[in-house]
């Protein structure tokens, strides 16, 4: 698995998707550094999360749906499926492996932290919280993009149907109280209160690994079919 | 080394492999022929274990290739159709990576990739981005790929399409090379590949074994008519009735009529008949003078047309009857 890991790591950042990726997220956080934490002189520096949780919809996408429609269109995917390697080991190697370009990108935000630093002393428990349940939102955002991706050999289908789901799961808790659970977005705003929510946790974690059986299912499916 | 055993692809109702089933052993180069959708690719990946067969089995090297598939993918080496490659890694990052899914121990690693790199002539272009280099190379390196791991059998597909024919004889030097210490199968619609390279041929059409045997037997097996190319200065047509007592003769095709007085025939004789020599003594005896004369035997190109057109003939009349 960690030969998958390393190469798809390696590709994101030797091609421009990885760059962007990083390059927009910190941009964006930027943004909501002046305005959430910044603007009101403030140290929490948990505040800009509620925004940026958001962002995560529209550029989760990026890195996902390239995942296996990619493999699938240029036919790299020959390559995994007639290796030793288990369908689930490729399928967990690449979803670590964009977990880790998560990991690097929540590393970069360490920098505001580091300009709060400077002028006074943020509340460090209540950051390594909201970091960790930024990690755990991701985790379900890219388990879902991954799936998408496997569904398609068009990367176009995948982005626009991962964003898609994403921005319904938003809007889900406003038709019925029964779709709360749904709502990823509303499950990670208590983080950021400091809050190790465990029912959060819990949902998010087995949505994520709903997604991966689901996309393991689906590639091994195509075995048979395709 | 692989078995495989009344082997059924379908999609839906449409049979895209029919109940094959073929043995090859150890140390063989088996060419897969036919012509363009009868099922050389689909075989290919049911035995490298990138799809499923609905039905059959199919083993390699003793493993079962749904119910054991790591050890069975252990010995393949398999270099997919249009060479699908990693374009934004180098040459070697790809070998490497290669040599990583197929578990080569990390001692092995490097001492495999720096011998593969060399068996395929690489060297040069090592460092080079995938993307940068020509289809040549590209071949080149989809064989590194699956040669890295050392493995018992190699499955070619299509290994030398889109190459130019300097290219190809170096591939094809390659796959003669490598034949000494692997198994191979190799597809191809060029039949002269598969008679230079391979011991034994599979014909597959429409997802059936059409025939199975060496490039030389199917040959024999077709080649029931010899064919004479004649070049003859003949102005007056005469040749026809100069010949028409040569025992064994068939049929005479005026194939070229020349500026300069000279014709093109070729004489269809039968069997194992010569007359060769009857034919320049009586020419001679008339004074015409004879350019070129040359036998032509049947090659597989010919065997592998016959055979396709018995089965579409076969076909027409089971359809006929009922």
């Amino acid at each position: 698995m960690w030969a998958i890991i390393k190469k798809e790591v390696k590709s994101y950042f030797l091609s421009p998707i990885g760059y962007i990726f990083v390059g927009l997220f910190l941009a964006m956080c930027s943004v909501f550094f002046y305005l959430d934490v910044a603007y009101y002189g403030s140290l929490q520096f948990e505040n800009m999360f509620y925004s940026v949780a958001t962002v995560l919809t529209f550029i989760t996408p990026i890195l996902t749906m390239r995942m296996f429609a990619e493999e699938r269109k240029v036919g790299t995917e020959q390559l995994l499926y007639t290796s030793p390697r288990s369908i689930t080991s490729i399928v967990l190697g690449k979803f670590i492996a964009n977990i880790l370009v998560i990991i690097i990108t929540e590393i970069g935000t360490l920098f505001y932290l580091g300009i709060l630093y400077f002028f006074g002393k943020p509340h460090i428990q209540t950051v390594l919280v909201t970091l960790f349940g930024f990690l755990i939102l991701s985790m379900v955002y890219i388990s879902f993009g991954m799936f998408a991706s496997s569904l398609t050999e068009n990367q176009i289908i995948a982005g626009v149907l991962t964003m898609a789901f994403f921005i319904i799961t938003w809007f889900l808790p406003n038709i019925n109280e029964i779709f709360a659970p749904f709502s990823f977005i509303n499950m990670f705003n208590k983080f950021p209160s400091g809050l190790i929510a465990i029912e959060e946790i819990v949902t998010l974690v087995t949505f994520t690994i709903f997604f991966i059986i689901l996309t393991i299912i689906v590639l091994q499916r195509r075995k048979s079919v395709k | 080394m692989i078995q495989v055993k009344n082997v059924t692809k379908q999609y839906g109702d449409f049979i895209a492999i029919d109940n094959i089933s073929f043995h090859i052993k150890q140390g063989e180069i088996v060419g897969l022929l036919g012509p363009n959708g009868a099922g050389k690719s689909t075989t290919m990946n049911m035995i490298t274990g990138f799809i499923e067969p609905t039905k059959g089995e199919i083993s390699i090297g003793g493993y079962d290739i749904t119910k054991n598939p790591k050890k069975a993918k252990q010995q393949i080496g398999y270099m997919p159709e249009g060479v699908p490659l990693y374009n934004d890694l180098t040459v070697k990052e790809f070998i490497c990576y290669m040599a990583d899914l197929k578990m080569v121990s990390k001692t092995e690693k490097k001492q495999h990739v720096e011998e593969v790199i060399k068996q395929t002539n690489l060297i040069e272009v090592q460092n080079k981005l995938i993307k940068n280099l020509s289809r040549g190379y590209k071949q080149r390196i989809s064989m590194a790929g699956a040669l890295v791991s050392n493995p018992k059998i190699l499955i070619l597909d299509e290994p030398t399409v889109g190459l130019d024919p300097k290219q190809i004889t170096e591939i094809r030097e390659l796959i003669k090379k490598l034949g000494k210490n692997h198994t191979i199968i190799l597809s191809s619609h060029i039949l002269s590949e598969v008679s230079q390279i391979c011991q034994k041929v599979i014909i597959i059409k429409e997802g059936k074994i059409i025939a199975i045997d060496t490039p030389k037997e199917l040959e024999n097996k077709t080649n029931q008519n010899k064919f004479i190319k004649l070049i003859i200065e003949d102005t007056d047509s005469k040749l026809k009735e100069i010949v028409k007592n040569i025992k064994g003769i068939q049929k005479i095709d005026l194939v070229k009529d020349n500026e300069d007085g000279t014709k093109e025939y070729v004489i269809q004789t039968q069997g194992n008949i010569d007359i060769r020599k009857e034919l320049f003594a009586k020419c001679a005896k008339e004074q015409m003078t004879i350019f070129e004369l040359k036998t032509s035997e049947a090659t597989l190109e010919d065997a592998f047309m016959k055979l396709i057109q018995t089965q579409n003939k076969e076909e027409d009349k089971t359809c006929g009857q009922s």
